[in-house]
């Protein structure tokens, strides 16, 4: 089974590489759920944060997490990404644990957690998409290279691409780690609010690009906070409150009445 | 004057002082963007107690034994602080400048009482004070050799793990993201960093040690955004002002090396910070232009 698995990945590695993105087969198969969380609770500070998630995000849509602040979005991220060993409960991605499958996960990370002192070009930025393939010693070769020049290409940074990440607008720098988590050539794609602080262009710019990756058979999840373009920019919806008010297709996910209980007491 | 220049005991303490202000450079810009400045500053003085108990135990100057001496105490300094700040409730600052006081005032009491201690007249425990300031001119062959395998240990180890470093300072969460351990970068950093300080100790002094990863690094901020020519401008401001002020020093008697050194570094900074590219007066002229137009 492992060995089979491997060479399916390889194969799949190198015709990623080659540029043709795409699926392996693993994904083609109607599995049905890309994110599946069962039983989960997690806290955060030693304050319990998400109370018994259970929730599936299905493939190939494009779903947004909503609630109020303090809902627990951001923590819920962080338990689908490892980052924060829940209380109880399982992720399972893909049907796999995530170690098996963090090849095929890209994540584009919230502002606050960046270091914008670091001095580092955006072409290099986007390039630490391809370190899990390049490796921590080799250097980069030309086709490493010609597949962060695509995805910068594909974003509209090709004439940024020396510059420095502190230099670039709010907009500008969420397109650069869109391109980094493109260049990964991961199959999910998890954003913490992609769109926040964004201006209209770069929000026009990665919205169309998002689209293109669900064409492209891609699932891709966003932390979202914007109610008034969620049902355009959105197929699926996962509402939160500390538990899952709803989670499903997004006309019935973010109903009024769904909105209402998330958001209740709080407008 | 020349003359100097064709001194072979110069020479010896400039290697030292010039291999030591490269690694520390480059290694120090690492630091300085992790936010580790003050984190150098007390292991250098968290490192003299080391010393100093090294050379209580095995009563030698050896400079390998007190090294890592000095890197044991310094690295302990570095857990006491993470101890301080998570489990003693004591935020990160007070630690740190208890811990550095603290040990450093550890390192003077067990100094002051190996003084004086006959059982200690035999291996002669002069050259301790050395340490606190440093004093480069003693540096002998030996802790030039000793600088040298450290500092290529320590680049090649920068440049094993420079990926890792650079995800794990630029951005942690996309670094736990792809599977880097959080705490690898930082635990290599800080080995990175406790290695230069405890070698350094000897030439540079506890006191002033931490200049040496943190001058170079600011200095090179005035002049460049990038990386690449950050980290070389960092290294050529180390080692020309390690050259010089250890011209300096041998030259003039009564100037200590490790101090000259550090005030060459610290004028070529002041000038950067005036004159530089990101300096004082470039932005001053670039807001007028501005305005004018």
């Amino acid at each position: 089974m492992t060995a089979g698995k491997k060479s399916g990945g390889e194969a799949g590695d190198r015709l990623r590489a080659l540029g043709l993105g795409a699926a392996s087969e693993e994904t083609r198969a109607p599995s049905g759920a890309a994110i599946h969380v069962e039983d989960l609770t997690a806290a955060y500070d030693k304050k319990a944060v998400l109370w018994d998630i259970d929730l599936e995000i299905e493939e190939n849509s494009i779903t947004a997490i909503v609630g109020p602040n303090g809902a627990g979005k951001s923590t819920l991220l962080k338990c689908i990404l490892g980052f924060l060993k829940p209380l109880s409960g399982s992720v399972r991605i893909f049907g796999k644990a995530l170690r098996e499958v963090r090849d095929r996960v890209a994540y584009v990370p919230q502002f606050s957690e960046v270091n914008w002192d670091f001095p580092i070009s955006v072409r290099d930025v986007v390039l630490m998409g391809r370190y899990r393939s390049i490796g921590w010693f080799r250097r980069a070769n030309a086709s490493e290279r010609a597949i962060a020049e695509d995805a910068m290409r594909e974003m509209g940074l090709s004439a940024l691409a020396s510059r420095q990440i502190s230099q670039l607008s709010g907009g500008q720098r969420q397109r650069v780690f869109i391109a980094r988590a493109l260049a990964q050539r991961a199959e999910l794609l998890i954003m913490d609010e992609p769109l926040a602080g964004v201006d209209k262009s770069s929000e026009r710019i990665i919205i169309d690009k998002i689209r293109e990756l669900k064409s492209e058979g891609k699932t891709i999840v966003c932390v979202h906070h914007d109610l008034n373009t969620l049902r355009s920019y959105f197929d699926h919806a996962v509402l939160i409150r500390r538990y899952v008010i709803a989670c499903g297709p997004v006309e019935e996910a973010a109903s009024e009445e769904n909105i209402r209980r998330a958001y209740e007491d709080l407008i | 004057m020349i003359s100097i220049l064709f001194s072979y005991d110069f020479w010896v303490v400039a290697a030292g002082t010039s291999l030591l202000a490269l690694a520390g450079s480059i290694v120090g810009c690492f630091s300085v963007y992790q936010g580790q400045s003050l984190v150098g500053d007390a292991i250098g003085h968290s490192a003299y107690p080391g010393v100093v108990l090294a050379f209580i135990c095995f009563q030698t100057r050896d400079p390998l034994i007190l090294t890592i001496g000095a890197a044991l105490s310094g690295g302990m300094a570095y857990f006491l602080i993470h101890s301080l700040r998570d489990g003693g409730g004591i935020d990160f600052d007070s630690a740190l400048a208890l811990v550095l006081t603290g040990m450093f005032g550890l390192g003077m009491v067990l100094k002051t009482y190996t003084q004086g201690n006959p059982a200690y007249a035999d291996a002669s425990q002069a050259g301790l004070k050395n340490y606190i300031f440093g004093s480069a001119a003693f540096l002998m062959k030996r802790d030039a050799a000793l600088i040298f395998c450290s500092g290529a240990l320590v680049l090649s180890l920068l440049f094993l793990f420079r990926r890792i470093l650079l995800i794990s300072i630029f951005d942690r969460g996309y670094a736990k993201a792809i599977g880097i351990p959080e705490a690898l970068g930082t635990a290599v950093l800080l080995f990175m960093m406790i290695v230069l300080i405890s070698v350094g100790l000897k030439s540079v002094g506890a006191v002033l040690i931490s200049s040496f990863l943190l001058i170079p690094c600011i200095c090179a901020n005035q002049h460049s955004r990038s990386l690449g020519p950050i980290l070389l401008l960092s290294a050529l401001t180390g080692i020309l002002s390690a050259l010089f002020g250890t011209f300096l020093s041998t030259a003039y008697r009564g100037l200590s090396t490790g101090p000259m050194i550090i005030l060459c570094m610290g004028s070529v900074t002041l000038l950067s910070m005036i004159f530089g590219r990101y300096g004082l007066l470039p932005r001053m002229l670039r807001k007028r232009g501005k305005e004018n137009d």
